[in-house]
């Protein structure tokens, strides 16, 4: 400070947060000019977890690449799988069988509900409250263990293939995932009981981080963000992939867009994963689980572009083949990179105390953020 | 929120009685590793084995090599030797470095003499890079972790 | 299959518009796809948000085609929320060619055009803040053109930063 800075003036301050800090959620920095406890700016700082996994796709064939991408969002991992499957099987003009894309969607629903379930365990730790951290991770823990039951591994599971599935369902899955069910409704409540009243949880959360629907549409930001902000779209219903069309279900919205209102719009989604997954096991068809997928799969030249509703956002694959066995390009449109770039506009004006409920509002993962 | 609830603090007792409701034994859901196993499923994909015939205890590996060439990482080393009087490939060695394996399981999917494996063995800690490299030996009889006394 | 003529009335409005600044409409696998001259993309992009709906940026991105006298293929897609329709919108620049940002029309574009920087070593011009965004500021080459290998790889940069021999 110079020695004629008066009372009222301040200098601006830079505060570095990260890249280990608690509540970044990994190694992301951001850089914060501060003015008292205000923020007058970001600027974030990537790359710390940068893999080159769209670099090592070129390296290897289309089959062996389908592993890594489990490691992009490692806490959603079944849906990376999917959308990268769902890739591959465009450009291979593939039909998956029935049976096959049943079983995908429970477990993509079961995927999205430990997703969500590990964001309101953490987003809670970092305002304040410990208790639902622990809740989260005993209900979390049932999903891992019906994918360890089904496919041998927890989070990296490498669950789907290029044109169906490797395994078949285990004895009593169907069960097991009902029993989930039954037991989980129940808990989302009792988190709602925990926090959903709770005034310091209000206090920290009402009217934080706003971004209006046309905000969003800016900087293209999807997932629950979007749908707290009042805007009514899911790719699950305006492009549905693996036969989400046979499935009812509702998109939950709110209208302020603040933090409070996404929190709310995840709750909500969890219930309608359960919804949805009671539906698919309740039909799940007989049948063979592989579809007529080439042993060496060898995409023709072309180009497409698919992406899913992943937890956190729009996920999509555009994937370029050049006739060989190996991809020429596979390029991923991460959510949480993309919905990461609105951080700016959300803290403009808010508290240092905000920027954590900010980040974790946003549901970032740092491993796909970087790739 | 109405004044009343606000002074009763009934927001904070409503989240105490789930605490609560919580507090009972029959809730516990810790896992003591390693004082008690855990179990893990039976697909699980964890250490590989490479598996012998039970009859004669020879290999059942007719080192075709396309473990390895399935592998992403190709982190698995084959090599064989010609049997001159059955004409047949015959496994001389074997190398699977763990240190670098992401346990995908497409190893295991390409075998088709189902040699080898990815077995329920979790505990692949070893003091040295060079331990985590296991050669046809160690595939074969399994990992031997330190058992856990209390 | 090879791509066929996409035949709707915005790639006729589109036509009429652009001329022969824009070069194909066609379809592949249901996916629908404009290839414009580079000059042109920037207008084509701002006529869809403005004339068209194609309000939401979803994802720009390039590919390296070395062999190719225009190197690199850039690929901007757009969605239209009140469509319900994705349309990619591709030109193929040579090397050196600094392609106008899209910034001034979506936002989104910011970190997305950094990253086609980082990776390609495409500069867009009028870019508010064009540095690199996955690796590190000073580190040298442009990971994902297709001459570039793990043999190739910054030693330097590794050997100063992280005090090792090599990053492999
Ligand atoms: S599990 Fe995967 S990474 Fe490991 S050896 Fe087998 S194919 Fe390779
Ligand atoms: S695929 Fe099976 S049989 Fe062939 S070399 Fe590998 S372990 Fe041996």
């Amino acid at each position: 400070m110079t020695p004629d800075a008066t009372f009222l003036d301040s200098t601006e301050l830079v505060l570095n947060m990260g890249p280990q800090h608690p509540s970044t959620h990994g190694v992301l920095r951001v850089i914060l000019k501060l003015d008292g406890e205000k923020v007058l700016g970001t600027d974030c700082v990537l790359g710390y977890l940068h893999r080159g996994v769209e670099k090592i796709a070129e390296n290897r064939t289309w089959a062996q690449f389908n592993p890594y991408v489990d490691r992009m969002d490692y806490v959603a991992a079944i849906s990376n799988g999917l959308g990268y499957c769902l890739a591959v099987e465009k450009l291979l003009n593939l039909e998956v069988p029935g049976r096959a894309q049943a079983v995908r969607v429970i477990l993509t629903e079961l995927n999205r509900i430990g997703s969500h379930l590990l964001w309101l365990g953490t987003h809670a730790l970092d305002i304040g409250a410990i208790t639902p951290v622990f809740y989260c991770f005993r209900e979390r823990e049932a999903t891992l263990n019906i994918f360890e039951k089904y496919c041998g591994a927890r989070l990296t599971t490498h669950a789907f293939r290029v044109g169906g599935l490797q395994y078949e369902t285990y004895e009593g899955f169907e069960k097991e995932v009902n029993e989930f069910c039954d037991m989980f409704l129940p808990k989302v409540d009792e988190y709602e009981e925990l926090l959903t009243g709770n005034r310091i949880w209000i206090g920290r959360l009402k009217d934080v981080g706003i971004l209006t629907g046309e905000e969003c549409k800016e900087y293209g930001v999807t997932g629950p963000v979007l749908r707290a902000a009042g805007v009514k779209w899911d790719l699950r219903k305006a492009q549905p992939y693996s036969g989400y069309e046979k499935y009812e279900f509702d998109i939950p919205t709110c209208q302020n867009g603040d933090t409070y209102d996404r929190y709310m719009v995840r709750m909500q989604e969890m219930r309608q994963s359960v919804r949805i997954i009671r539906q698919a096991v309740a039909s799940i068809p007989e049948g063979p689980i592989m579809g007529k997928a080439p042993k060496v799969i060898k995409p023709p030249v072309g180009e497409a572009y698919v992406s899913i509703e992943a937890p956190k956002g729009e996920l999509g694959y555009y994937v370029v083949s050049d006739g060989s066995t190996q991809p020429y390009r596979v390029r991923v449109r991460p959510p949480s990179f993309i919905n990461l770039q609105a951080l700016d506009r959300m803290i403009a004006g808010g508290l240092v105390a905000d920027v954590v409920a900010i980040i974790g509002t946003l549901d970032i993962v740092l491993g796909e953020v970087d790739r | 929120m109405s004044l009343l609830k606000k002074v009763f603090l009934v927001d904070l007792f409503q989240g105490l009685w789930v605490t609560f409701r919580n507090q009972h034994p029959k809730h516990l859901v810790t896992e003591q590793y390693p004082a008690e196993r855990p179990m893990v499923a039976e697909r699980y994909r964890g250490a590989p084995r490479l598996n012998i015939n039970p009859e004669n205890g020879e290999t059942l590996c007719i080192a075709c090599n396309l473990c390895a060439l399935a592998c992403p990482e190709t982190l698995i080393v084959v090599t064989s030797e010609r049997n001159e009087q059955t004409k047949r490939k015959e496994l001389t060695t074997f190398t699977y470095d763990t240190s670098r394996c992401m346990f995908c399981g497409l190893c295991e999917d390409a075998c088709p003499v189902d040699a080898l494996e990815l077995t329920q063995d979790f505990e692949l800690a070893s003091y040295t890079r060079e331990g985590q490299i296991w050669d046809r030996q160690m595939l074969e009889e399994g990992p031997r972790p330190t058992p856990y006394k209390c | 299959m090879a791509a066929t003529p996409w035949d709707s009335e915005l790639a006729r409005e589109l036509k009429e518009r652009f001329g022969d600044r824009i070069i194909e409409t066609s379809t592949y696998l249901g996916q629908n796809f404009i290839v414009t001259k580079p000059d042109a993309a920037i207008p084509v992009l701002e006529y869809l948000k403005l004339e068209a709906d194609f309000d939401y940026l979803v994802d720009v991105t390039a590919v390296d085609w070395p062999k190719r006298p225009e190197r690199f293929d850039l690929v901007y897609i757009v969605y239209s929320f009140a469509r319900n329709e994705r349309v990619r919108i591709k030109t193929y620049l040579p090397e050196g060619f600094k392609p106008e940002s899209s910034v001034g029309v979506h936002l989104t574009a910011n970190w997305l055009e950094r990253e086609v920087y980082d990776m390609f070593g495409i500069q867009f011009a009028g870019h508010p803040d064009l540095r690199r965004i996955l690796m590190p500021d000073e580190w040298q080459g442009h990971p994902l053109r297709k001459d570039y290998s793990i043999l190739r790889q910054d030693q330097t940069w590794v050997r100063e930063n992280l005090e090792i021999e090599s990053g492999q």
